[in-house]
């Protein structure tokens, strides 16, 4: 699996016939190349109370297109449910894909990355990678634009509203050697309002990098409810970065929950950028053993009265690290912004090392922004109160826990991926 | 027959010695009020025999049919028959007033022997109905945003759901309006029966007007000064707790409201 971190240029010729053979549009192979041609220049972000250069995150995937020579079989993680609108994808196949007819006539597109590049590519390009997350940010998002290997287009047309949330599950495959370079992009066009839930897992115990890059561009006046649930495994390090772009008097309300079981740069940022837009960011999350993720969620406020929450509760057990970074910018312009953010940390055990930091960086004057952070242990009058009512000790704990991360669960729309979540935290907690 | 049974119990908080020898013996069947006024060790008192982990008990035994409850857990003592419905319970996000009360319940219950689903929420229902409580109230977190009258209403639920042996109020009454007052002692009235005693702390009288209690005990500087019947209340009530002292010949400061 060793791959030559530097020579990435090399790579040109199998990245095209890459493309080529998925009939990629020519401003798509050229994003590629052009992104290639950068890695090698561009530093990695710069993530606080987090050295990870020595990580193994650039893997290059591999570019003969031949299918992996080990599949998953999807049912052993999902129920079969045949009208709800999901795509399922192992490894970079699509396995499930359905859309109920009345979203298809309303013009909602609901497909994997390389159908969508083929059938929608104008549409494609208005979002992809040009808006929410550029090639060139760094090192990392270069690597990601030059080798994403496959992804997921969800398309909501103007003023269509749709109330069932749209599910999508990724199953890594790691029963082989392959990198995960997964692009979602959302893009919801003006006025629409949807309900989207995402869940990330791993099969198989094969050391692989993940580069994973979800972008959701809103236009003007379109909400969206975003929820997802990621429990990548123990032998997958990855770089995570969920990314908001939101037009004037548009919303993103993230929920999630990052229940990984491996090393993880969780990045949750978004730029507000019309004016009276918002994004409510609502992330837990769960480390254990000897793994480190770090959560940085970085919202910034670039239009005038524009809101930016962010609320992180975190949990450590073990070794484990877990660090939240909450950034809330600020830039010169947008008067009436306000930027709020809470991180909480919970440790469960002595040897468990966690971080709350928040940072406000303010270029304007007529704002307003907040913080509170807090790392700390189960809360002893809580504990008492639950006791007296003879709830026995370690019950009682299982239940704080639960109530400390419970705001997240409970904003969660899709009742199957909330029991999940319950279900994970619950693990997680019992096999202390 | 239960009996509850407080015996020269000394209680320090910080260091400061708050209870200075409390005597007092009940049980089941009967309703005992304290009264007294603020700052006389009242809830010192009830945080001391529930075992809220901030009171220090220096001297005494609180004994539960002859068992010592001092040296049980709090979760043991509540398992054993002891309540306590607080002015100020907890607020916990994420765990639902439902969910925390079945878990409640059936923490007293062999593993064989669970309450179920439905048995539990007809008998929620109900219990909610005397409370006049809005069902919604049972999925809410666990007194969350709730107002202090709910608060109180909900601490009653859990006792009237729970059904304790000895259940001691510590000043549920404070801050309700006539109407939540009456609710409220409703339920505990409910709860009165043979199996079933109760031990009720008020600053005022007017909770005692829908409680008839069987014993009135008067605690000062952190101990009975005077054990009566129901009509001590009503004596205090009109000659306050200075014209007790004065018959008591007691010399203690008191803090007015």
């Amino acid at each position: 699996m060793e791959t030559k971190t530097k020579d990435y240029v090399s790579y040109s010729d199998a990245l095209q016939a890459f493309s080529r053979g998925l009939k990629e549009p020519e401003w798509m192979l050229q994003l590629r190349l052009d992104a290639l041609d950068k890695i090698e220049d561009l530093n990695l972000p710069v993530i606080e109370r987090l050295r990870y250069n020595r990580w193994p995150l650039f893997q290059v995937p591999d570019l003969t297109g031949a299918p992996a020579p080990k599949t998953i079989d999807p049912f052993e993680f999902i129920e079969d449910k045949a009208d709800a609108a999901r795509v399922i994808q192992t490894g970079n196949d699509t396995v499930i894909e359905t859309l109920p007819e009345s979203l298809k006539e309303k013009g909602v597109i609901f497909t994997d990355m390389h159908t969508a590049l083929r059938d929608h590519p104008e549409l494609v390009k208005e979002a992809y990678m040009s808006k929410a997350v550029k090639p060139d940010t760094n090192k990392i998002t270069a690597f990601h634009a030059a080798f994403m290997n496959s992804g997921l287009f969800l398309y909501v047309p103007k003023n269509v509203v749709i109330e069932e949330p749209l599910e999508a599950i990724f199953i890594q495959n790691s029963l082989v050697e392959d990198a995960f370079i997964k692009h979602v992009l959302i893009y919801a066009d003006t006025n629409s309002s949807f309900n989207y839930v995402e869940k990330f897992l791993t099969k198989g115990n094969k050391k692989n990098a993940g580069n994973i890059v979800v972008e959701v561009v809103t236009k003007a006046g379109a909400q969206i409810k975003f929820s997802a649930v990621d429990q990548l495994g123990e032998n997958s390090t990855v770089y995570f970065n969920r990314k908001g772009y939101t037009f004037r008097d548009s919303s993103i309300d993230w929920a999630i929950g990052a229940m990984n079981t491996g090393n993880v740069i969780c990045d949750f940022d978004t730029d507000l950028v019309g004016e009276g837009s918002a994004s409510d960011l609502k992330a837990v999350g769960i480390s254990s053993g000897r793994q480190t993720q770090v959560i940085d969620s970085n919202v910034v406020n670039i239009g005038r009265n524009t809101t930016g929450n962010i609320f992180q509760h975190g949990v450590i057990l073990d070794r484990a690290t877990l660090t939240f970074n909450g950034i809330g910018h600020i830039l010169n312009g947008a008067k009436g912004a306000d930027a709020q953010q809470e991180s909480r940390v919970l440790m469960l055990s002595d040897k468990a090392r966690g971080d709350a930091n928040p940072i406000l960086l303010i270029e304007e004057n007529d704002v307003t922004a907040g913080h509170a952070a807090s790392v700390g242990r189960v809360d002893p009058e809580e504990m008492y109160y639950l006791m007296s009512r003879g709830i026995e000790k370690s019950e009682a704990e299982r239940l704080v826990i639960r109530g400390f991360l419970g705001k997240v669960i409970s904003a969660i729309p899709l009742r199957s991926m909330r029991d999940d979540l319950v279900q994970t935290i619950e693990r997680k907690l019992t096999s202390r | 027959m239960a009996v509850l049974e407080i015996k020269n119990l000394h209680v320090s908080i910080e260091d400061k010695e708050i209870l200075k020898g409390v005597n007092l013996k009940m049980q089941t069947g009967e309703i005992h009020a304290i009264m007294g006024p603020n700052g006389t060790g009242k809830s010192t008192l009830s945080a001391a025999i529930m075992g809220h982990p901030s009171y220090e008990v220096t001297e005494g035994e609180v004994l539960l049919d002859g068992e010592n409850v001092l040296e049980m857990e709090v979760d043991e003592r509540a398992r054993a028959g002891l309540f306590l419905a607080v002015q100020y319970p907890s607020e916990i996000a994420g765990i639902t007033n439902a969910e925390f009360m079945r878990a409640a319940i059936n923490s007293r219950r062999e593993d064989d022997d669970k309450m179920g689903v439905m048995d539990f929420i007809t008998k929620l229902d109900e219990k909610m109905a005397v409370l006049d409580m809005p069902e919604e109230m049972a999925e809410r977190y666990l007194n969350e945003g709730f107002s202090g009258g709910e608060k109180k209403r909900n601490e009653i639920l859990q006792l009237m759901m729970i059904e304790p042996t000895f259940a001691i109020l510590d000043e549920i009454d404070s801050g309700l309006d006539i109407d939540a007052l009456q609710v409220v002692s409703k339920g505990v009235n409910a709860m009165r029966g043979e199996g079933f005693g109760s031990l009720i702390i008020t600053h005022y009288q007017r909770l005692l007007n829908y409680i008839t209690p069987d014993v009135v005990h008067i605690m000062m500087d952190g101990r009975v000064v005077k054990t009566g019947g129901a009509d001590l209340s009503k004596q205090l009530e009109a000659e306050g707790y200075k014209g007790l002292m004065e018959e008591l010949g007691l010399d203690i400061e008191i803090e007015e409201d």
